[in-house]
Order: C-alpha cells, then sequence, then structure tokens
C-alpha cells in the first residue's frame, strides 16, 4: 500500500503551513485521539457512566482474561474473519474471473453483483433475518417446496447455525465490493500472456492458477487486510441480525462491548475490551503488513 | 390532531378566563417509555390530550422506544445524557433501587405524602413492591402486571376436544396431543432470555421453598443447593415432548406473541399486556383465554402462586420541569384517568377503579387470579441483581431449547454466577 | 479482444450462464423483498413466491408515515452531507500540506492521521459517548456529522494523498514563481487538479457515512433526529410482525439508493475500487 513515488521539493515551508493540516488534525484529534486517550485512562476503572471513575488497577483486564463470551467473542470473530475470506474475497475473486468478459450483458451483471454493496448492513440484516426466518422464510420455503421438510431449519435461532448464516449474509454484501477490486485488476493483465500460455497447451484452470492469481497478489494482500480489519468492526449485520444470540454464538467484540458498556452499565469494564479490541486489530494488522511486504522482498 | 385541542383550549381559556396574554412560554415534560401502540398506548395518547386540554401551559412530549430496544440502550442513553427526560417508565424493585443509587431516580415522598398516596391500594408503597427505596417514594406505580400466564387458543383447544389442565400430567397430555397433531404447542420469543425465563421462575417458584429461591438469587446459597435442579427438569420434560418452537432462541417476544395471534401455535406463556397488545396484533374473531401454570407439587409452599410485578412512572432527579411532571402524574393517577387506563387493558394500582372500570373479560379474570394466589412472586429481573437473574434465566432457555441438560446447564449456572464477584 | 459483434463460443455461452445464474440468485432476495412490499401479511406467508394478488400501493403509504420515514431521510441526507463535506475537504487541505509543504512534525502528524484506517470504531463508542455528553452534543446531529467525518478521515487523506503524490507539481510551482501565496495556489490549482478524486472519495465516504448504525444508536436519543438505518432497526422492532410494512418500509429506503447507484454506477464502482488500489 501507499505510493510509491518520492516527494517531490516542497512548495513553502515553515510551521504556518499547519494551518493546512489544522482542521483535519483538530476533528480527529477530538473524536478519535482524545477518545483512544481517554479510553486508556477508563479502562483502568470501574465506572457506570454517570457516576466518578474509580480507579481499579488492572481488575478489568483480569476479568476480561476470564470472561467466557469476550474470549469466545473472539473465536467467533475469528470464524467470521475467515468464512468472509471465502464466501467475500474468494467468491469475489472467482466472479470477477468469471464476470470479466466484453460481451454484452456481463456489465449489467456485474452491475447487480455488485449492487447489495449500495445497501446498509442494516437493511440487507433485517431482510435476511426474513430470508432467514423459520416459518416462513424464503430458504425454508423452498426446501420445504422440493419436500425436503427435515432440511428447514431454524437458521439464526440454532447456535450451530447461525454465524454461518451470518457469514452468508456477510458474503451476499460483499462479495460484488471484491468482484469490483479484483476485476479492475483483471482488465490490466495483457490478453497476450493468457494468448501465450493458451499456445502453451494451459487450460482455463492452470491459466488461473498460473497467471491470474500470481498478477492479482497485490490485490489480493490489499482486500485480506480490509477482509480482516473490517471483520473486527463488524457490527451492524451481527447487532441486526441476531444481536449476539442466541446463547451468545454470534457475540463479537463489538457487540459485547455495546452489551457490557450500555445494557450492563459497566463502561469501565467496556472500555477496557475496547482498549483490548484496538491492540488486537492493530498487532494483527501490523504482522499482516510486515509478513505480506516480506512475500513482496521475496518475488523481487 | 394534538396540537390542534391544544391550540383550541388555549384559546377556551383565554375567552372563558379572559387572560391578557397567553402563558409566557409552553413547559414541554419529556416523557419516554417503551409503549408502542396497542390499546394501553391508546388510553395513554387519550389521558394525555386530557392532560393536555385541562393544563394548557404544559405539553407532554412522549419518547417511545420499542420494549427491547428500551431496555437495552434506549433508557440508560436517555438518563445520562444532558437532555435527560423529565419522566421515565421503569419497573418496580432491583432496577428502580438501581437507578436510585446511581441519581436518576428522585424522591418524591413530599410531593405523595399531601394525600396523593392515599389514592393508591394499600400495598402500593412498600419496598416489598419495589416502589420505595429505604423508605422513600421513588415511583408513581401505574400498573400492576402478572407477568406470567398461559393463554391459549380457543378454538385449537376445541378442535382437539382440550380444556384447560389443572395438574403438570394433565398439562403435558395436552401438550403432547397437540404436538403429536403438527401443531406447536407452546411458542416463546425469548432471544431476550426474560421471557421464558420469567416462566421458569414461576416454575421454580412452585417447587422450591421462598427462602431458598430467595438465597439463591441473591447468591447466599448455589442454585443447585437450593433445589433448581427440578425445575430444569420440569423444562427438559416439556422440552422432550417438543413442547417448544423451534426457533425460540432466535425469536423476539413480540414475533412471538404474534405467532400465538396467528394460529401458528396454541400457548403462549407471557404476561397480561398481552390483552393490551392483542388489538393490534390478533383478528377480531380471535379467541382466546388463560391458565395460570398447573399446579405442579399440590404440598409445596405455595402451589398456587402467581408470578408478577409493578410498573410505574419515575420522575428523573434531573428533570428540568419537575413541577410541571408531577402535575401530570398527578392527573394520570386520578380515578377518572385510571379507568380509561383500566379500559385500555391494564390493572390499575388506583383503589376501586378495578371495580369502576369496564374491563376487558381477560383483564377480569387476571384480577381475581391475583385474588385466588397464596402467594405473590416477583419476576427476579426486577427484584435481585440482574447478572444473576439473566444468568438464570439463560440456564432454563439451555434446557427448554434442548442446548443443555438440567445438569449441566445447573453447573454452568452456578460456575457463571460465582464469577461474578 | 474480439469485437462484440463476433459469434460466442460455447465456452463463452456457459459462461454467461452460469454467471446469469448466479447473479440472478443473488439478486433475488432484493426482488423477493420489492414484490412482498406489495403483498398484505396472509399473503406472504401463503404464497411467498408469487406475484401479488392485488398491488398494495397503500402499504408504502402507510410505512411512509407510521415509520416517519420522510423525517429519517432528512436527518440522514443533512448527517451524511454536512460530514461528507467536513471530511473531503478536511482531508483534502491535510493531504495538501503533507504532500506539498513542509512544516514542524509533518511525518509523524502524517502518520498519526492513519491510525483509522486500521481501527475500527467500536473501540472508541463508550469514551466518545462521554465527550459528546461533555460537549452538550449529545442528541444533536453533530454527534453523528463530526464523529463521522472525523472516521472518514484517515482513508480520505490517504487516498489524497496518494492522488497528489501522482499529480505533477508543475503548475503549482509555475503560480509560486509568479507570487502566489499558498492558500492561492491550493485553491485555484490545486483544488482543481484533484476534483475527480474527491468526488470518489465523496461517493464512498456517503456510502459509509449513509449506513452507519452504531453512533446513531448510542448518539441520538430522540426520534426526530435519527438517521435511516437506526430508524430501520426500531421500525422492525416495533412492526417486526407485519411482514409487509417492513418489506414496504425496507423497499422505500433501499430503493431509491439503488437506483442511485446504478445511475451511478460507474463513479461508484470507480470509487470504491481506488479505495482497495495500491
Amino acid at each position: 500500500m501507499g505510493a510509491r513515488t518520492s516527494r517531490p521539493a516542497p512548495i513553502a515551508t515553515g510551521a504556518v503551513n499547519l494551518l493546512f493540516a489544522a482542521p483535519a488534525l483538530l476533528l480527529f484529534g477530538m473524536f478519535v485521539l482524545l477518545p483512544l486517550a481517554t479510553s486508556l485512562y477508563y479502562a483502568f476503572t470501574s465506572w457506570n457512566g454517570f457516576t466518578q471513575p474509580e480507579w481499579i488497577g488492572l481488575s478489568n483486564f483480569r476479568r476480561a482474561a476470564a470472561d467466557p463470551v469476550h474470549l469466545r467473542a473472539y473465536l467467533h470473530v475469528t470464524i467470521y474473519i475467515l468464512g468472509t475470506l471465502v464466501l467475500e474475497v474468494g467468491f469475489g475473486l472467482l466472479m470477477a474471473v468469471l464476470l470479466n468478459s466484453q460481451r454484452r450483458g456481463f456489465g449489467l451483471m456485474r452491475g447487480f453483483f455488485f449492487s447489495p454493496m449500495v445497501l446498509s448492513m442494516t437493511a440487507a440484516g433485517l431482510l435476511w433475518t426474513f430470508v432467514l426466518d423459520y416459518r416462513s422464510g424464503l430458504i425454508n420455503s423452498v426446501l420445504r417446496g422440493f419436500g425436503l421438510d427435515d432440511w428447514a431449519q431454524p437458521w439464526l435461532s440454532q447456535p450451530g447455525t447461525a454465524l454461518g448464516a451470518i457469514v452468508l449474509v456477510s458474503g451476499w454484501r460483499f462479495a460484488g465490493f471484491y468482484m469490483i477490486i479484483f476485476f479492475a485488476a483483471l482488465r490490466r493483465i495483457p490478453r497476450s500472456v493468457y494468448e501465450a500460455a493458451t499456445l502453451d497447451g494451459a487450460g482455463p484452470v492452470r491459466q488461473f492458477f498460473t497467471i491470474t492469481l500470481p498478477m492479482l497478489r497485490r490485490q489480493t494482500l490489499t482486500c485480506v487486510l480490509l477482509a480482516v480489519t473490517g471483520g473486527f468492526a463488524g457490527f451492524d449485520l451481527f447487532f441486526a441480525m441476531t444481536n449476539g444470540g442466541p446463547f451468545n454464538a454470534t457475540e463479537v467484540p463489538a457487540t459485547w462491548i455495546i452489551k457490557q458498556g450500555f445494557d450492563n452499565n459497566q463502561l469501565g469494564y467496556a472500555t477496557a475490551l475496547t482498549v483490548i479490541l484496538a491492540v488486537v486489530v492493530m498487532v494483527v494488522s501490523l504482522i499482516y503488513l510486515r509478513m505480506s511486504e516480506r512475500v513482496d522482498a521475496v518475488r523481487y | 390532531m394534538r396540537l390542534h385541542m391544544t391550540t383550541t383550549s388555549v384559546l377556551a381559556v383565554l375567552a372563558t378566563a379572559g387572560f391578557a396574554t397567553i402563558a409566557a412560554a409552553q413547559t414541554e415534560v419529556r416523557f419516554t417509555h417503551a409503549m408502542t401502540g396497542g390499546s394501553n398506548r391508546a388510553a395513554l395518547d387519550e389521558i394525555i390530550a386530557n392532560f393536555e386540554a385541562a393544563n394548557p401551559g404544559i405539553t407532554i412530549n412522549q419518547i417511545v422506544f420499542d420494549d427491547d430496544i428500551y431496555q437495552d440502550t434506549g433508557l440508560i442513553t436517555q438518563l445520562q445524557s444532558n437532555e435527560v427526560p423529565d419522566i421515565y417508565f421503569q419497573w418496580a424493585g432491583f432496577p428502580l433501587s438501581r437507578d436510585v443509587e446511581a441519581g436518576f431516580a428522585a424522591d418524591i415522598s413530599a410531593e405523595m405524602g399531601a394525600g396523593w398516596s392515599d389514592r393508591f391500594i394499600e400495598s402500593a408503597f412498600t419496598d416489598g413492591a419495589g416502589t420505595t427505596v429505604n423508605g422513600a417514594i421513588h415511583m408513581v406505580p401505574l400498573s400492576l402486571d402478572v407477568t406470567n400466564t398461559i393463554w391459549y387458543n380457543v378454538d385449537i383447544f376445541e378442535e382437539y376436544g382440550l380444556t384447560p389442565p389443572e395438574t403438570w400430567e394433565e398439562f403435558k397430555a395436552v401438550i403432547t396431543t397437540l404436538a403429536e397433531n403438527g401443531e406447536t404447542p407452546i411458542v416463546t420469543g425469548n432471544n431476550e432470555f426474560w421471557p421464558l425465563g420469567n416462566w421458569a421462575s414461576h416454575i421454580a417458584a412452585r417447587v422450591v421453598p421462598a427462602d431458598q429461591f430467595d438465597a439463591a438469587l441473591r447468591q447466599e446459597m448455589t442454585f443447585a443447593e437450593a433445589g433448581f435442579l427440578r425445575p430444569l427438569e420440569l423444562l427438559e420434560e416439556l422440552h422432550e415432548i417438543g413442547a417448544f418452537n423451534r426457533d425460540m432462541q432466535g425469536l423476539g417476544a413480540d414475533p412471538g406473541m404474534a405467532t400465538f395471534f396467528q394460529g401458528a401455535a396454541v400457548m403462549h406463556p407471557i404476561g397480561s399486556w398481552l390483552v393490551g397488545l392483542a388489538a393490534d396484533l390478533a383478528d377480531d374473531d380471535f379467541r382466546y383465554s388463560q391458565f395460570d401454570t398447573p399446579v405442579i407439587d399440590p404440598d409445596a409452599e405455595a402451589p398456587q402462586s402467581v408470578i408478577g410485578v409493578t410498573t410505574g412512572l419515575v420522575v428523573h432527579a434531573q428533570a428540568p420541569n419537575r413541577e410541571a411532571a408531577i402535575t401530570f402524574l398527578d392527573f394520570l393517577t386520578t380515578p377518572e384517568s385510571q379507568v380509561l387506563w383500566a379500559e385500555g387493558g391494564s390493572l390499575s394500582p388506583v383503589e376501586g377503579v378495578t371495580d369502576m372500570a369496564e374491563m376487558d373479560p381477560q383483564m377480569e379474570s387476571m384480577a381475581e387470579m391475583l385474588g385466588n394466589a397464596d402467594a405473590m412472586v416477583p419476576p427476579p429481573d426486577t427484584t435481585y441483581p440482574l447478572a444473576v437473574a439473566e444468568a438464570w434465566y439463560q440456564a432454563a432457555a439451555f434446557v427448554a431449547s434442548g442446548e443443555r441438560s438440567p445438569e449441566d446447564a445447573l453447573d454452568w449456572l452456578d460456575t457463571t454466577v460465582a464469577a461474578l464477584n | 479482444m474480439p469485437s462484440v459483434t463476433d459469434r460466442r463460443s460455447p465456452g463463452e455461452w456457459v459462461q454467461f450462464a452460469v454467471g446469469g445464474l448466479i447473479v440472478a440468485a443473488m439478486f433475488y432476495p432484493t426482488v423477493w423483498m420489492v414484490l412482498s412490499a406489495f403483498k398484505t401479511n396472509r399473503e406472504i406467508f401463503r404464497d411467498p413466491f408469487g406475484l401479488p394478488d392485488q398491488w398494495l400501493w397503500g402499504n408504502f403509504a402507510e410505512a411512509w408515515t407510521e415509520g416517519r420515514l420522510g423525517s429519517l431521510y432528512l436527518n440522514s441526507i443533512i448527517v451524511t452531507a454536512s460530514a461528507v463535506t467536513i471530511s473531503v475537504f478536511f482531508a483534502t487541505a491535510a493531504a495538501f500540506a503533507f504532500s506539498r509543504l513542509e512544516f514542524p512534525f509533518r511525518r509523524t502528524l502524517h502518520r498519526l492521521m492513519l491510525i483509522g484506517l486500521l481501527l475500527p470504531p467500536p473501540v472508541v463508542a463508550i469514551p466518545l459517548f462521554s465527550i459528546l455528553r461533555d460537549l452538550d452534543l449529545l442528541n444533536t446531529r453533530w454527534a453523528l456529522i463530526l464523529p463521522g467525518a472525523a472516521w472518514s478521515l484517515s482513508l480520505t487523506v490517504f487516498i489524497m494523498y496518494g492522488y497528489f503524490q501522482q499529480v505533477r507539481t508543475d503548475m503549482e510551482e509555475a503560480a509560486m514563481l509568479e507570487g502566489a501565496n499558498t492558500w492561492q495556489i491550493f485553491r485555484d490549482i490545486s483544488l482543481p487538479m484533484v476534483w475527480p478524486s474527491m468526488l470518489t472519495m465523496a461517493i464512498v465516504n456517503t456510502i459509509n457515512i449513509w449506513n452507519e448504525l452504531m453512533f446513531a444508536l448510542l448518539f441520538i436519543v430522540e426520534e426526530e433526529k435519527q438517521t435511516l438505518p437506526v430508524g430501520l432497526i426500531r421500525f422492525f422492532g416495533r412492526y417486526s410482525t407485519d411482514y409487509s410494512m417492513v418489506f414496504a418500509a425496507l423497499t422505500i429506503t433501499t430503493l431509491p439508493i439503488l437506483a442511485l447507484y446504478f445511475l451511478l454506477q460507474r463513479h461508484v464502482i470507480a470509487g470504491l475500487s481506488a479505495t482497495a488500489m495500491d
């Protein structure tokens, strides 16, 4: 990531130029950095949001380490992220290849395939709550229509299927986004490369693995990073569809934080959970960035 | 509509009393609650309209939330904001005492002392009713809710020749008949745990001695020691004969109730507020009735106990318009207003209203049930630390949905509660 | 590349059919939503797939008034337009400063601003709540506009900086030699140069802020100030049993956005893919 062009000579120098960055810095400082900094304080307190916070040292963190639902939330978000890597990034890549054609109709198909992306997660989540409904949902209606009554499940009501159902909806919404990214990159691969491979007797599958995939490496790395950081931020879909249930089976860090903070009035504890989340996301991303840079270094 | 009425009434006052100027500014009383619809809400709207007609200087601004959101984030974000509501809806008992402790709930003993409290039934203001905290009155009681009874679809019962069961065995026989005929015997929308949790507590209160029930929920004794295995086993019996809807843990409380009103399930254990919602959710020809949870153990301490709670309105301690808020609450609890309120489908805590009002027959039977009960058990989530109550509710849901055995659920419950300290 | 008029090979027909089938299956829930919005509740249960017996346009009018969708739309528009304008202009100015100017702590401040790329907003939800309370902004549209704009800055600065780095500095240098001051250069030369990418970022930020749920849920209490996502959740809570109402509300709130998307497809797609490239 990041533009690699070297920086031209500055137009002007001097502290006064800070003024151009000042509005953005102030806004950013006020609503991003300041809350981050204050959470470092609140995380060490017992605080219900109304009375004065009371310093309790590491208690919140000890509690977080022993909170089974909190720990499971990280398991769930990991499963969710792995699922989205398959259903969003992987599926998106396949669809980019499939829909990569100049023929009439393909542009329209790409447009339709992408369209769920402009719906809000909330609308998507609510719509899918109906699609997945046990009694009258679309999926169970189809299954019953084929006489597969036993296959009809209360998808969002069972711990065993709820998380999978959410991953599916997430895939539905985001696959188009990754498809478009891959598609834009595919268009830049010279056709001659494929033609040469065809002359060498390579079929479409081999071409995919020997040409397409390596050529899309950089986009793939970016997409994976987006899916991972986006996955940790996941809240809307979970809130709209299950709000962590049934039996915390779809609890992810964001839903658990909001529950602790606002349902249970334990803002100190919830803030400690946010600090943990921030650290986890930063560490995972930085490790990932470092690793992917090393991949670059090995190749070139 | 409301604006129109206010304007006309202002004009009327101007004309008759001959005021020179309109009262300086309208006082806006902010009132937040979770009555989104139904006949309760219609009654409330009517009372508010009457109030605004009688008090042209005051308007009531209702801030309404869906029930679940109200309890989750809706109320607490308001209580903590700079612009606090003057009046808010709350459950008596633990939620109220927590609000008092946090400094949200105003002490209204002084206002109540001046004859106002005499309007209410005798038991309205006690620590037991949960409307007072340390002897000070912090709530204007508005409804006595029976939080659990078993509603049933009369047509389907007749179709299979069933009658309301009186013993647990009869109850199971009814369920078995229904399940064998492909019906969903009991529907509960339990994604928030309290609908079934309330009923499970009712069942528990029938088989666990009162002091042990209390001790377990106060964390003075483990649930295992207190004898909570038995109620969990009873729930397991129900699960095993196919009593419950399969999607209970994904269904919200309201959709659960709607499933009952649509005839997609035969019985629905929930509180007295179902009556107030029937107007919105059920067809006019929908026939339903209720029976209390059948006697499980005739030799138990209180085999016919009823589970119920008082709900009411609280004045915020920082209410910007306290005086106007009190004026409104006073108006709301006059016998005249309460008759309207009771006819909307509530059990009024004001003396004599139940006799004066032309109440829904279902509410009459509910009032009768309260009269005949040998004990009144409060729902745990309004009486005991919320985290403990919710853990117990969740344990009940584990068993009823077949996720865990009673033993495992009990282990989980005691471990979870022990970790709370 | 074969021209469009060439006959398609069997392989291409298979590609077309498979692609079409997948796309149709994925678009079907949206169609189902729109069709169900015209039905009665009973009909949705009885015949979930068919066309409506009668097209009940009244469902939309009822959902519109019952759900106060008009006011939700208005609030979403106000919040989104303000936050997007603020974020794009502030970020462009900052990106200009970081790429064209020199001042103390430039590198540090630049890096600091990119923190938001890796942080999910839930991590500040709680302290932000108390900061907004202290500023007396809770329950006002500013509670969504300012944090919404602030959380869009990292990505916008990042992308705009990238564009500035790609654009040659010749014109700016020429203006400088003619004696223009920095502000004039920014306003008259640089802004017009990066204008297209500002539009791109405006689209991206619009999608993000328009759809934002968590802040909107926590920071706004009064119905009159709520935005669409929260309004939808509350509508669903209230009418969860009235399928046709919920479908009507969903249709009203999503169809215009979908239409707008199909109209601006090129720009939206260009915008969103730009955020992930390079």
